[in-house]
């Protein structure tokens, strides 16, 4: 369930298959068994309609380096079929107003993940999937970030966030997942979790799914 | 939800993206500078490798111009995929709407102009090395060899897109391609070579014509199982 107007946590160990997740609902995998529906109809998330509503924000930036960030936003958004699309407001949104004719290969790692979060939302998707969207940023761009994402809340979008920052991750959720090994550990309304124990609740839910004999001594 | 979800125009997809793949290529002139450098080192190896007291450069250029536009055209077409790689940017193509055949085609269209500004150079290279009489008929040569370059890059960049996913990626493209080559070698050599022998257009059109189907086919091929290709 990815429901309009709430941001869905995903947290979980390395390989727990956060990421796999989000490559599934992305389309770039196939399911090997299972299937996935949206508004009750099954979904291919393979098809056109599916990508032009989705948006994504992945560990690589997904940027052609030799580019400017202007020539990237611009590239993006005839790839979408986006006719009127104002870059300059684009670009100033996520503070790269003034670099938008740089080329992209002189960005910092942190630039360049603003400057991914500007094409991930350049149209405005309705579903939009972030891994480990904080990587890079510094402290004044990781603010920047919540509150888009808080800003994609109150729009009505449904968005997926993957992330090892549990406090960070909790203080967005409305829904929180953790992963272990592939399947759901936890599943749950974030308001129903204490953010001052969510650390040590985390690492036992991990625990218990990892080891579920030695929980049950 | 005023998500905007506007199918994109096939051919703006086709034009951006083949604009997209020159304006880095100019940029960085990565392919381009190795391409044309090889060009020249041929035409030296050559020049040094054929005692023209024995052979007549001129019967032989055109097997050497086909060969050269394949080894050179590999260098350049080789790698569009592994530019494409760098940073996720061309899983993040994938990741839009935009029509994959429409992709394929924009991308041609730049590893066309790529190659054949580089088959332009061999045929200036080896004019000057082996003091080449273009005959009576250079535009038609020109043609055949455009022809020839249409059909190796719609092969070459499909294959491209195949090989750059596995860990074999350049060194596979060159086995895999060669074989589906030789009916255009055969065409186009012998073409080039009649034509550069000074004998008339009419002796070569049958030629021509196979040439411009095996592009024709190529391309229509390349575009039907590029979107395949690049989703698995």
């Amino acid at each position: 369930m990815l429901p309009a107007g709430r941001i869905t946590t995903v947290l979980g160990p390395n390989g727990a298959g956060k990421s796999t997740l989000l490559r599934l609902l992305a389309g770039s995998l196939r399911p090997t068994a299972g299937s996935m529906s949206w508004e009750g109809k099954p979904l291919d998330t393979r098809s056109a309609q599916w990508r032009a509503r989705l948006g994504v924000l992945s560990h690589q930036t997904h940027l052609y380096l030799p580019l400017t960030a202007r020539e990237n936003l611009a590239f993006h958004a005839r790839m979408r079929g986006i006719e009127t699309v104002d870059l300059n407001e684009a670009l100033d949104k996520v503070g790269l107003s003034d670099r938008a004719h740089d080329r992209v290969e002189g960005f910092s790692r942190g630039m360049r993940q603003r400057l991914a979060l500007a094409r991930t939302l350049l149209h405005d998707p309705e579903v939009v999937l972030l891994d480990e969207p904080f990587t890079g940023l510094d402290a004044r761009a990781s603010r920047l970030l919540e509150g888009v994402l808080r800003g994609l809340r109150d729009g009505r979008r449904s968005v997926v966030l993957v992330t090892h920052a549990l406090a960070e991750g909790l203080a967005l959720a409305d829904h929180l997942l953790i992963l272990v090994r592939g399947r759901i550990a936890l599943d749950t309304d974030a308001g129903a979790l204490d953010p001052a124990g969510f650390a040590e609740e985390y690492h036992r839910v991990v625990d218990e799914a990892e080891n579920p004999a030695e929980s049950h001594r | 939800m005023k998500s905007r979800h506007a199918e994109p125009a096939w051919m703006r997809v086709v034009v951006a993206v083949a604009v997209k793949d020159l304006r880095i290529e100019f940029r960085t002139r990565a392919r381009s500078f190795t391409m044309a450098g090889f060009v020249v080192l041929v035409g030296v190896l050559f020049n040094y490798s054929i005692d023209q007291t024995l052979v007549r450069p001129q019967e032989i250029a055109s097997g050497l111009t086909w060969i050269t536009l394949i080894l050179s055209g590999l260098i350049g077409v080789g790698r569009t995929f592994t530019i494409e790689a760098r940073d996720g940017a061309f899983e993040g193509l994938l990741l839009t709407p935009a029509p994959r055949d429409a992709i394929y085609l924009g991308k041609v269209i730049a590893n066309f102009l790529l190659v054949y500004a580089i088959v332009l150079l061999t045929v200036g290279v080896f004019g000057i090395f082996f003091h080449l009489d273009y005959g009576n008929h250079p535009l038609a040569l020109l043609l055949c060899l455009a022809a020839g370059t249409l059909g190796f890059v719609a092969l070459a960049t499909l294959f491209g897109a195949l090989t750059a996913s596995t860990s074999l990626g350049e060194s596979l493209l060159p086995i895999l391609l060669f074989p589906l080559l030789v009916p255009m070698v055969v065409y186009g050599a012998s073409a080039s070579g009649r034509l550069l022998a000074g004998r008339p257009i009419t002796e070569v059109m049958g030629q021509m014509r196979m040439l411009t189907a095996f592009a024709v086919l190529a391309l229509g091929a390349g575009a039907a199982l590029f979107g395949q290709i690049v989703e698995d």
